[in-house]
């Protein structure tokens, strides 16, 4: 079958997605309002320039959005294990001789910007499983031992190395965004059972021999944040204050004294959903969440027009990337969750997390740019 | 199924539709729990969580209060407070102690390393929320250098504050106080002592000695308090970004200041007192009071100066302070007691005539040596001074005389006379710390010592030696009832309270505690017209042919009162006089003078302690002469004026004062 005869008879603009492109711009000028307020406090000294990067790092992310769109993704689904081997490698590499930050060696050095291999890994590890689980079909009782040992195994290499840097956050992530794709495509019940008892028994076991002081304090101090309120619960106080008294409709544009008197830590990265709830208030803060269901909703959209299950798990795996940074950030910024150093998609101010997710958005427009047209 | 990995079908994709179900069930649970988290921290805690972030940023600073004055008699201010500013480290938002210490200590004229002690110290001994003051009094220029630093250091703020001046420096001294910050130590104790009116905190200035100490319930005031906004590092920020800033719950304080104490001081007698014990090079204590119990002047020598030790002093000159042999933080008025010798003579002398063991025309054999058992008791004249009456026993200051009153009284009577005229007993002036003296009886000997009253002991008793010990103080007051021919008066130094507008809301007057020409409950009972022939007695002292005191003069205002020689060691009786002013000063005696003027007439009783000066008359009697003089210039300048005409028709004395011809 000839696909370009079926879609080639229109332009590239009527091919592009446009609602996902909107709703992505929406929460990236939701990010940069708040960046702004965040950065220029009456206190800020050193930080305005953040908002110029960011600014920067848009473009770059932009750019490698339609790039992204223009590549056929059924490139990808040829090279996928090469791409997941080369980033296998590099994460190596980054265990072994990586650049120490807060207690984890986490990032290759490469001039202006560091490059954080364990970043890429989860969009390799989207390509890769997309590849694999989409030679199997969801109809039947699902997948079993035989039909999985093979995606457990492409995902056991990367989260032993994040798990070595140490960054707990990260393997967790890569972990939530496989095994979401894995389950999507349907497990037998038998083994999600199975698997369900396992962790059971062994959660506490890791609890107790496998976590490092600070991940334990950070669970604990999750639990009980008004034991130590300098110290380790101090973030997750200051945050939950910082959302709680921002009431019905915030306290205004700038005027979150919780951020802008820098009681609140990193509120330009991680936290910069407090500084949006702070100051805009419950409206704001559901008007978010609207912006990411939305986006959600659009992703499924695309993925179940695509023309192929690859480029349909691609999807999928992208949608559960976002939903699960953007499900553990705010989890974690409202005090549902503990303190994990996981970004807001698209609205925290960083770069490697901006780039990531907007090759992976990229990635998500491609598949919809050649969509399946009835 | 296809299994063709690389040619897919499109149908295929559909497959997964079922799928997304699970998808969109996940989304709306986690959607509607953040909704629900959202709704309960934003809505329902709304308020509260709210009202938290005000306190966040909202801290409570204590403005402090001003002290109230102290002012004399006419209104002149003593006591007041000056403007300025401090330096203070705030150690809970410090964030590098060594960035601190460098960029603050130069500016300041500290190490470096001190700065990180004595942070480090308060931290360990105050905590870390307790503010450290570096340095008090901040010069312009460095106020000005800390503020361009301040952003770049987080931890120091610039207070303004008040400070304690005492304009008198040195002068009274030990009298006014001074102020200093509440140990941690002190902290428990001072809230019990003052439960329910002040509540203390760490930091708080209190009055330290003194009539600081004294009325620090009245002129300590309360103090106020102001929200500011801080932001997360402790600094205080600009308040425009906020237009919401304050609560209803949390409010503004003004600190009330505190009232005036009027004294009843004379800051001319005063400051004459302080001249003349500077110009005559001596230590010692001066009190002056009205015949009424009011106090005039009251200084102490050597003494401190209560501005440095106000604020922040150095440890080095704390430990000179604490270490001077000659105790300048003492109050010598009140804190010493010593025996009074000499002086004790005129109030023996009452007793034994009140005792009718002599009468004023009683003739006394006074030799040089008198011998009671088998020993020897010596006179400081060793020719004795003849065959005398008690008038001549004062103005000579005969020994041998009131050896044998001491004999003929008995210990017991003399306790009685002597307790009567406030012997032996704390006057009550306001001051704490004020030391009781010692009038021994037969009864406190066996209490105390446990051995019987020896009648040998009766002789030094007489001549205010032995176990007798009286403050500069009693010697005052017992004096002053001579002067006033029975009343025994409570000093008093603070006159009157003042509000903050001056208006008189508590006044003290004179208290008479007994009258002795009444009969008193011991038995004591003292006439008129013996207090006449003692004072007739103390006329003669200074105005006297052989008057110890005679050599100094204040014209027109004859005065009266005794010398005294208080011993420092215990030499031998030859030794005791002959070569004083050889020893190291520490080992030399201590000179009385104890007097009103004018002599018929009193007005203002004053007492002299003049320590290490050896002798009564050239030790003390001069600086007697200035404070009462100073004092008759101020208020009767005619008496004075008056009598240097006269004075000046007289032919000029060719006697020159002889410290031998002492006691």
């Amino acid at each position: 079958m000839d696909i370009s005869l079926v879609t080639g008879e229109k332009s590239f603009f009527h091919k592009v997605d446009w609602t996902l492109v909107v709703l992505i711009l929406g929460l990236h000028g939701l990010g940069l309002i708040n960046l702004y307020s965040a950065t220029h406090g009456p206190l800020d000294q050193n930080v305005a320039g953040l908002f110029i990067n960011q600014g920067i790092w848009l473009g770059i992310g932009w750019t490698v959005f339609f790039t992204m769109t223009l590549m056929d993704y059924s490139l990808l689904n040829r090279i996928a294990y090469v791409v997941y081997f080369l980033n296998l490698g590099a994460l190596l590499y980054v265990t072994l001789f990586g650049k120490v930050a807060l207690g984890a060696q986490r990032w290759i050095d490469l001039g202006p910007f560091h490059y954080q291999p364990s970043e890429t890994m989860k969009l390799a590890m989207i390509v890769v499983l997309a590849k694999g689980l989409s030679r199997y079909s969801v109809h039947g009782k699902g997948l079993g031992f035989q039909e999985l040992a093979l995606p457990l195994f492409l995902l056991a290499l990367p989260f032993g190395l994040v798990v070595e840097q140490p960054d707990l956050g990260t393997s967790m992530m890569i972990t939530a965004v496989s095994v979401s794709m894995i389950i999507f495509c349907k497990v037998r019940r038998s083994i999600i059972m199975g698997a369900a008892l396992f962790l059971a028994i062994a959660i506490p076991v890791a609890w107790k021999y496998g976590l490092h002081d600070y991940q334990r304090n950070r669970v604990l101090t999750f639990l009980s944040p008004n034991n130590d309120p300098r110290g380790t619960g101090y973030n997750s106080i200051q945050s939950r204050i910082a959302v709680g008294s921002g009431q019905f409709f915030g306290k205004g544009y700038r005027n979150g004294t919780q951020s802008q008197l820098e009681f609140l830590p990193e509120r330009h990265t991680d936290f910069i959903f407090s500084v949006l709830s702070e100051e805009w208030g419950f409206v704001g803060s559901l008007l978010t969440l609207g912006l990411f269901a939305g986006l959600f909703y659009t992703l499924v959209r695309i993925a179940s027009g695509a023309r192929d299950k690859f480029g349909a798990l691609l999807c999928v795996g992208i949608l559960f990337y976002v939903f699960w940074h953007m499900f553990v950030n705010i989890g974690m910024v409202i005090g549902l969750l503990p303190i994990v150093g996981i970004p807001l998609p698209l609205v925290s101010y960083g770069g490697s997390s901006m780039l990531t997710t907007m090759t992976g958005l990229g990635l998500a427009s491609s598949v919809a740019f050649r969509r399946y047209i009835f | 199924m296809n299994m063709n990995e690389y040619v897919n079908n499109p149908d295929e994709a559909k497959e997964y539709w079922d799928r997304y179900r699970l998808f969109y069930l996940l989304l709306v649970i986690s959607i509607s729990l953040f909704s629900v988290r959202l709704w309960y921290l934003q809505i329902f805690n709304g308020a509260e969580l709210r009202d938290f972030s005000d306190k966040n940023r909202l801290k409570e600073m204590k403005i402090k209060a001003p002290r109230g004055l102290m002012l004399d008699r006419n209104g002149e201010i003593l006591v007041q407070n000056l403007l300025g500013f401090e330096a203070v480290i705030l150690p809970q938002y410090i964030d590098d102690i060594e960035k601190l210490s460098q960029v603050v200590g130069p500016i300041l004229n500290l190490e470096p390393q001190r700065v990180i002690e004595r942070i480090k110290r308060s931290r360990r001994v105050n905590g870390a929320f307790a503010a450290v003051k570096l340095k008090e009094d901040l010069s312009r220029e460095e106020v000005i250098r800390l503020k361009k630093i301040r952003l770049e250091v987080s931890g120091l703020e610039i207070r303004e504050t008040i400070l304690r001046n005492y304009p008198l420096g040195e002068n009274g001294a030990q009298l006014f106080g001074y102020v200093g910050e509440i140990s941690k130590k002190q902290l428990p104790k001072l809230n019990k002592d003052f439960d329910g009116k002040i509540r203390f905190e760490q930091g708080d200035i209190i009055g330290k000695n003194g009539l600081e100490e004294t009325l620090e319930l009245t002129i300590r005031g309360r103090d106020g308090v102001r929200l500011v906004q801080v932001d997360a590092h402790g600094r205080e920020t600009v308040s425009s970004a906020s237009p919401n800033l304050y609560s209803e719950s949390l409010k503004n304080q003004e600190p009330i200041s505190g009232q005036h104490a009027v004294l009843t001081l004379d800051k001319t007698v005063q400051e004459a007192a302080w001249k003349t014990m500077q110009t005559n090079q001596r230590i010692g204590g001066i009190v002056a009071m009205k015949t009424n119990g009011e106090i005039l002047a009251w200084v102490s020598g050597p003494s401190f100066n209560p501005n440095e030790l106000s604020t922040s002093i150095s440890s080095a000159t704390w430990t000179k302070l604490i270490s001077d042999p000659f105790k300048p933080l003492r109050n010598k008025v009140i804190q010493d007691h010593a025996s009074p010798g000499s002086t004790f003579k005129p109030l023996i002398a009452l007793a034994a005539l009140q005792e009718n063991e002599i009468s004023d025309s009683t003739i006394v054999s006074a030799p040089g040596v008198f011998y009671f058992g088998r020993r020897p008791y010596h006179d400081h004249n060793k020719g004795g001074h003849g065959n005398i009456t008690v008038y001549e026993a004062i103005e000579k200051s005969s020994n041998v005389f009131f050896y044998k009153m001491g004999i003929a009284l008995g210990v017991d009577k003399m306790f009685n006379y002597m307790s009567s005229l406030g012997i032996g007993s704390r006057t009550g002036v306001e001051l704490k710390l004020e030391v009781p003296g010692l009038m021994p009886s037969s009864k406190w000997k066996k209490d105390n010592i446990g051995e019987d009253w020896q009648p040998g002991e009766n002789l030094s008793t007489a001549i205010g030696q032995g176990f007798v010990a009286s403050s500069l103080m009693q010697l005052a007051v017992s004096y002053n009832a001579i002067a006033t021919e029975g009343l025994v008066v409570k000093p008093y130094v603070i006159q009157k309270i003042l509000d903050m507008d001056g208006k008189t809301i508590k006044e003290h007057y004179p208290q008479i505690l007994r009258n002795l020409q009444e009969r008193q409950a011991n038995g004591v009972q003292i006439s008129k017209k013996n207090f006449q022939i003692v004072k007739e007695g103390m006329r003669r002292v200074a105005n006297g042919n052989a008057g110890t005191a005679r050599f100094w003069k204040i014209p027109g205002v004859p005065f009266a009162g005794k010398t005294g020689t208080a011993q420092v060691m215990s030499f031998s009786a030859d030794q005791i006089y002959s070569n004083c002013t050889s020893r190291p000063m520490q080992q030399r005696h201590h000179g009385w003078f104890i007097g009103y003027a004018p002599a018929d007439n009193p007005e203002i009783t004053v007492a002299v302690l003049a320590e290490h000066s050896c002798h009564g008359n050239t030790g003390a009697v001069p600086l007697f002469r200035d404070v009462v003089q100073a004092y008759f210039q101020k208020y009767h300048p005619e008496v004075i004026e008056e009598g240097k005409k006269i004075a000046k028709v007289k032919a000029p004395s060719v006697e020159k004062p002889t410290a031998s011809e002492d006691d």
